[in-house]
C-alpha cells in the first residue's frame, strides 16, 4: 500500500505536466515520455563528471531545451494542421528520442549505481530511503505547482488557457509566455520524476514509454486538462497497481493502467476524479 | 518509380556474390549477441572465440586453409536470431553455425537448422528442452537436468525441505525450475509457492512481497545477473531475509558488483570443471596474453572449447558438407579433454557434467565449503 | 536468391498489413494504433491452431475469420470516441493483446514463443520452401489488393471518404456512419490477420516480441510515407520501408558498431516521420481530390 502511495506520487508528477500540456495544447504528447526517459539518463551521463546531486540540474535543464525545441520546430508549425498530423509527429518525435537514448547508452539496463541500504521501519511498514524521497520531492514539486496556479499571473493565465483557448487570446493573455510555461513545467516535472524513478529502480530506455501510458491513465481519470484530478488519478493508478497484484500475475501490472484508459474512454470519459471543472 | 525495384535487385545480387564465402577459406558462421540486452555477453564469446580461432590459425589452419567465422548479430532476440540464421543458410549458405545464447533464442532456430541439416552448436544453452532438438544439434553446456538434480540436492543438504521457488520467464527458467521442482519433491521437499518473473524489469518489488508474505528460511531464484541483483538489492531493502539459493546464470562478479552488500551469503549450483588440468591452464595463460586487461567472461571457456573441436572436426571432415562435418564432430568430442572438461556427445548431442557450488563470501565469488 | 525471396516474402506481407490499416486509418479516418493486435491474433490463432494438428490451410482460414470478429468486436464500443481518444484506446487495447501473450503461458508459451510452425499446402519448411512459399503469398496479396480496389471504388469506399472528411455531412446523407466504420475495422482487422498468419508461416517462429509498438510505429510509416487513402501508397511504403529495413544488414559495418545499426535506424524512421507531417504529410503519392 505505502509502495503504492509513493509509485503514485510519481505516476502524478507525470501526470500533471501531461494534463497541462493536454490542457493549454490540446494534443497528446507522445515524446512527453521521452522528456522522462532524457532527465534520467542526462543525469547518469552528468554524474559521471558531477556529483549526483549537482549533476540532477543540467540534466533537467537540458530536458527542458529539448522540450522547447520540440515545441518550436515541430509542434509550433504544425499547430495549425489536422490533429492527426500533430499525433503522427508526436509518435514519429517520441521513437526518434527513444532511439538517441538507445544510441548513446545502449539499450541495457543502467543504474545510478547507489548502494543498497536496508530501509527504515515506520510503524510495521518498510520504506527505503529514496521512497521516502521520491515522496517529499513529489510533494513538493506539486505544492509549488498549488501555489503558481492559485496566486500567480501566471498561473491565472494558464488555468484561463486551459479553459478557452481561445478567450484566453482573445482577454489578452500573453500565450507565447504561457505555452513556454507549460513546457517548462512539464519537462521540469518529467525529467525529476524520470531521475526520481531511475534512483528507485533503474533506467531502461522503454521506461519514457512505459510511464507516459500510465500518466495518460491517471490525466483521463482526472479529466482532461484537470490538474487536480490528474494528481489523484496518479495516486489511484499507483494504488491500484500494487494492489492489483495480490490478485493477478505480476506480469499484468502494466496492464492496470491500460484497462484503465479503455474503461474510462468507453464509460466517463469526462473523468471520475474530475472534481471542479477546469483547473482550480 | 519503376526503376527502384531493379536498382534495388541489382544491389542485392552484387552484394550476394560478395558475400558468397571465398573459395580459399573454411567458414563457420556464428550467431551472436553483440547488441540488445545480451551484448555484454556477446562480447565476451567473440573475444573467447578469436581467441582459439587465432590458435587454429597459427596451427595451420584447416588442412592450410585459414578459419574464419562469421557473425551476425541477433540483437539479443528469437526474432533477429530467426533471422539471422536464414541469412546464414539462404544467403551464406554455410554449413556449421554456432548457436545464439539464450536458450529461447536457441530453441527458435533449432528446429531450422534440423529442418536444413545444417549443424548447429551451442556453447551456452542450458534448456533441457535442447536435448530433443534433433540429431544436427549439438551443446558444449550441459543440459540443465543436471543442473536442477544438482540444486534441489543443494537444498536438501543445507537442510531446508521448505522453499518459495521463483524463475526467470522463459524457457530456460522455467524448465530448469521444473526440473528443480521435480528432484526436490521427490527429496522429500515442499514447494511453498511457485511463480515466475519476467526478465528485464527495474522494479521487483511485488515479487519480493510475495515471497515476504510466507517468510520462508530458504529462496529459490532461478534467474540471470542483471534481474537477480536488482532482487536481491530490492530483497535488501524492503527487509526480505531469507537464504538465497541460486543457479548458475548467476554466477558472476557483476552479481556482486551491482547488489553489492545484499548479495552476500548468496549460495548457488554450477558445472565445475577443474582449474588444475593443463588445458585449462594454457586456456587462463593465453587469455592473460592477449586480452591482459580482461577477467574471463561468463561461458569464455565454452566457447573456446566449441571452436576448437569444431576445427577438429572441419580438418578430419571428408568434405565441407554438413553430413561429413556431422560425423567427424561426433568422432573429434570422442573423449576429447577441453578447457571446461569431457565433451564427449551422448546420443542427444549433450554432455555430461559436474555441478560444484559456489557463494558470495566477503564481496568475492568462491566456492561453498560449509 | 532464397535470401531475395524472403525480403520480398516480409515485403508483401507489410503491403497486406499497411493496406489493412490504410483502410482504416486512409480511408476511414480511425487512427488505429492497435491494428497491430489483430495483425497478432491472426499470427496466433494460426500457428497454435496448426501446431495442435489442424491443417496450416485451414489454421490460417479460422485465423483471418477470428481476427476480423475481434475487429468488429472491438469497434462496436471503441467507436463511440472521437479521433484521439480512440487513437489511445486502441493503442492501450494493442498494448494489452501483447501483455495477454506475454503472461498467458498454458496458451501462447509466454515470452519463449512458438516455433516450429508448419508452412500450408504441404510447402516444405526449410530454406527449400521459400520460393513457393514466394509465389503463394504474391498470389494472396493480389487478390487483396483487388478485393480492397474494388471495395474503395464502390459505394462503401466512397462513403467512408466522405465519414473521414465530416461525419456530419455523411449522416445528413442518411449514411448509417457506425455501420460504415464497423465494417470498415472489421476488413481492416480481417486483412491484419491475414497479414499475420502469413508472417507466422513463413518465419515458422513468433512470440509476444513480434508485435510491440515498434511494429505499430513501422505499419505506420509504411501507410504515411507511401501516402495514405490511397491504393497504391502503402504498396509503395512496404517495400521502401521493408527493403531499407533488410538491404541494411547487408552494409560491410565493423563488428564492434553493429549495435548502432537499430537505434540508428529508429531514429531515421522516427525523424522521417516527424519531417513528412511538417513538409508533406500526404506522403509521396497523394490522394487525388475529385
Amino acid at each position: 500500500m505505502t509502495n503504492g502511495i509513493i509509485a503514485g506520487a510519481v505516476y502524478a508528477l507525470f501526470a500533471v505536466g501531461l494534463t497541462l500540456v493536454y490542457g493549454v495544447f490540446r494534443f497528446i504528447n507522445f515524446a512527453h515520455g521521452e522528456l522522462i526517459a532524457w532527465g534520467a539518463y542526462l543525469t547518469l551521463a552528468f554524474s559521471a563528471l558531477i556529483p549526483f546531486g549537482a549533476a540532477i540540474f543540467p540534466a533537467v535543464a537540458l530536458t527542458v531545451l529539448i522540450a522547447l525545441t520540440q515545441e518550436r520546430y515541430v509542434y509550433a508549425p504544425l499547430r495549425k494542421k489536422t490533429g492527426i498530423t500533430l499525433l503522427i509527429a508526436s509518435i514519429g518525435l517520441s521513437y526518434f528520442l527513444r532511439n538517441g537514448l538507445r544510441l548513446l547508452w545502449g539499450s541495457d539496463l543502467q543504474s545510478f549505481g547507489f548502494e543498497a541500504a536496508r530501509g527504515l521501519v515506520f510503524f510495521g511498514i518498510t520504506v527505503s530511503r529514496t521512497q521516502i524521497a521520491m515522496f517529499l520531492a513529489a510533494v513538493i514539486f506539486l505544492g509549488f505547482v498549488w501555489g503558481l496556479l492559485r496566486f500567480t499571473m501566471l498561473g491565472k493565465g494558464l488555468r484561463a488557457a486551459a479553459d478557452s483557448l481561445e478567450l484566453a487570446e482573445i482577454v489578452g493573455i500573453d500565450m507565447k509566455k504561457i505555452r513556454r510555461a507549460v513546457w517548462i513545467i512539464s519537462a521540469v516535472f518529467a525529467a525529476s520524476g524520470g531521475i526520481l524513478i531511475a534512483i528507485d529502480t533503474n533506467l531502461e530506455p522503454m521506461m519514457g514509454i512505459a510511464n507516459l501510458l500510465k500518466a495518460f491513465a491517471a490525466v483521463l481519470l482526472g479529466g482532461a486538462g484537470n490538474v487536480w484530478g490528474a494528481l489523484l488519478g496518479g495516486l489511484f493508478i499507483g494504488i491500484a497497481e500494487n494492489l492489483g497484484v495480490a490478485f493477478f500475475s505480476p506480469g499484468y501490472k502494466d496492464a492496470i493502467s491500460f484497462a484503465l484508459i479503455i474503461a474510462i474512454l468507453l464509460f466517463k470519459p469526462t473523468g471520475i476524479f474530475a472534481i471542479m471543472k477546469g483547473m482550480r | 518509380m519503376k526503376r527502384l525495384p531493379a536498382v534495388a535487385v541489382c544491389l542485392v545480387v552484387l552484394l550476394c556474390a560478395a558475400l558468397a564465402p571465398a573459395a580459399d577459406e573454411v567458414v563457420v558462421g556464428s550467431i551472436t549477441p553483440l547488441s540488445g540486452k545480451l551484448a555484454v555477453y556477446g562480447e565476451g564469446f567473440q573475444q573467447a572465440m578469436l581467441l582459439a580461432l587465432d590458435e587454429v590459425n597459427a596451427a595451420e589452419g584447416i588442412n592450410g586453409k585459414p578459419m574464419r567465422i562469421h557473425y551476425e548479430d541477433n540483437n539479443s532476440t528469437a526474432k533477429d536470431s530467426v533471422s539471422a540464421i536464414q541469412k546464414l543458410i539462404t544467403v551464406n549458405k554455410l554449413p556449421v553455425i554456432f548457436g545464439p545464447a539464450a536458450s529461447s533464442n536457441f530453441l527458435a532456430v533449432c528446429p531450422i537448422a534440423q529442418e536444413n541439416k545444417t549443424i548447429l552448436i551451442g556453447a551456452e544453452s542450458a534448456a533441457a528442452d535442447i536435448t530433443k532438438c534433433g540429431d544436427y544439434v549439438f551443446r558444449l553446456f550441459p543440459s540443465d537436468e543436471l543442473q536442477g538434480k544438482g540444486a534441489a540436492e543443494l537444498a536438501v543438504s543445507l537442510g531446508y525441505k521448505e522453499v518459495v521457488l521463483t524463475y526467470i520467464n522463459n524457457d530456460w527458467g522455467v524448465g530448469l525450475g521444473r526440473v528443480f521442482k521435480d528432484n526436490f519433491v521427490k527429496a522429500g521437499g515442499k514447494i511453498i509457492d511457485e511463480f515466475s518473473h519476467d526478465e528485464g524489469k527495474t522494479d521487483y518489488r511485488t515479487e519480493i512481497l510475495r515471497i515476504k508474505k510466507h517468510s520462508p528460511r530458504a529462496a529459490v531464484n532461478l534467474t540471470y545477473i542483471k534481474e537477480g541483483a536488482t532482487m536481491l538489492k530490492q530483497s535488501y531493502e524492503t527487509g526480505l531475509k531469507t537464504q538465497w539459493l541460486m543457479g548458475s546464470a548467476s554466477k558472476s562478479p557483476k552479481l556482486v558488483e551491482l547488489a553489492g552488500e545484499a548479495a552476500e551469503g548468496v549460495i548457488g549450483t554450477y558445472p565445475t570443471f577443474s582449474q588444475e588440468t593443463p588445458q585449462y591452464k594454457h586456456f587462463k595463460e593465453v587469455w592473460a596474453k592477449k586480452y591482459p586487461e580482461k577477467k574471463v567472461p561468463v561461458f569464455g571457456e565454452y566457447n573456446y572449447d566449441m571452436v576448437h573441436i569444431t576445427a577438429k572436426a572441419l580438418r578430419a571432415s571428408k568434405s565441407y558438407t554438413s553430413q561429413d562435418i556431422r560425423a567427424a564432430l561426433i568422432e573429434a568430442a570422442k573423449g576429447y579433454m577441453g578447457v571446461t572438461g569431457d565433451k564427449t556427445f551422448d546420443e542427444n548431442g549433450d554432455v555430461g557434467a559436474v555441478y560444484g557450488k559456489w557463494t558470495v563470501k566477503a564481496g568475492i565469488i568462491t566456492d561453498y565449503r560449509p | 536468391m532464397d535470401y531475395l525471396y524472403h525480403i520480398l516474402v516480409i515485403a508483401l506481407i507489410y503491403v497486406i498489413f499497411a493496406s489493412s490499416l490504410n483502410l482504416e486509418l486512409g480511408y476511414a479516418g480511425l487512427y488505429n494504433f492497435g491494428h497491430v493486435a489483430f495483425f497478432a491474433i491472426g499470427a496466433y490463432t494460426s500457428a497454435l491452431l496448426s501446431l495442435a494438428g489442424f491443417s496450416p490451410a485451414a489454421s490460417m482460414a479460422i485465423a483471418v475469420l477470428c481476427s476480423a470478429a475481434s475487429g468488429a468486436l472491438l469497434a462496436v464500443p471503441a467507436l463511440r470516441l472521437s479521433g484521439d481518444y480512440f487513437g489511445i484506446a486502441t493503442l492501450a487495447f494493442g498494448e494489452l493483446a501483447r501483455l495477454f501473450a506475454l503472461n498467458e503461458r498454458w496458451l501462447t508459451k509466454g515470452p519463449m514463443g512458438l516455433p516450429g510452425i508448419p508452412r500450408p499446402l504441404g510447402i516444405e519448411a526449410g530454406i527449400s520452401g521459400i520460393p513457393v512459399y514466394f509465389f503463394f503469398t504474391v498470389t494472396i496479396t493480389a487478390a487483396v489488393l483487388l478485393i480492397l480496389r474494388k471495395t474503395t471504388m464502390s459505394p462503401f469506399g466512397r462513403a467512408l471518404k466522405v465519414v473521414r472528411e465530416d461525419e456530419f455531412v455523411a449522416r445528413a446523407f442518411g449514411k448509417n456512419v457506425f455501420s460504415l466504420k464497423v465494417r470498415a475495422v472489421a476488413m481492416g482487422s480481417l486483412f491484419a490477420g491475414l497479414a499475420g498468419a502469413l508472417y507466422a508461416h513463413f518465419v515458422t517462429y513468433i512470440s509476444p516480441y513480434d508485435f510491440s509498438l515498434n511494429e505499430t510505429i513501422l505499419v505506420l510509416l509504411c501507410v504515411v510515407l507511401g501516402g495514405k487513402g490511397t491504393l497504391s501508397g502503402p504498396v509503395l511504403g512496404a517495400f521502401v520501408i521493408i527493403l531499407f529495413q533488410e538491404l541494411l544488414r547487408f552494409l560491410p559495418i565493423p563488428t564492434d558498431w553493429g549495435r548502432f545499426v537499430s537505434p540508428i535506424q529508429g531514429m531515421i524512421y522516427g525523424a522521417v516521420l516527424v519531417i513528412l507531417m511538417l513538409k508533406r504529410p500526404e506522403g509521396i503519392i497523394p490522394e487525388h481530390r475529385t
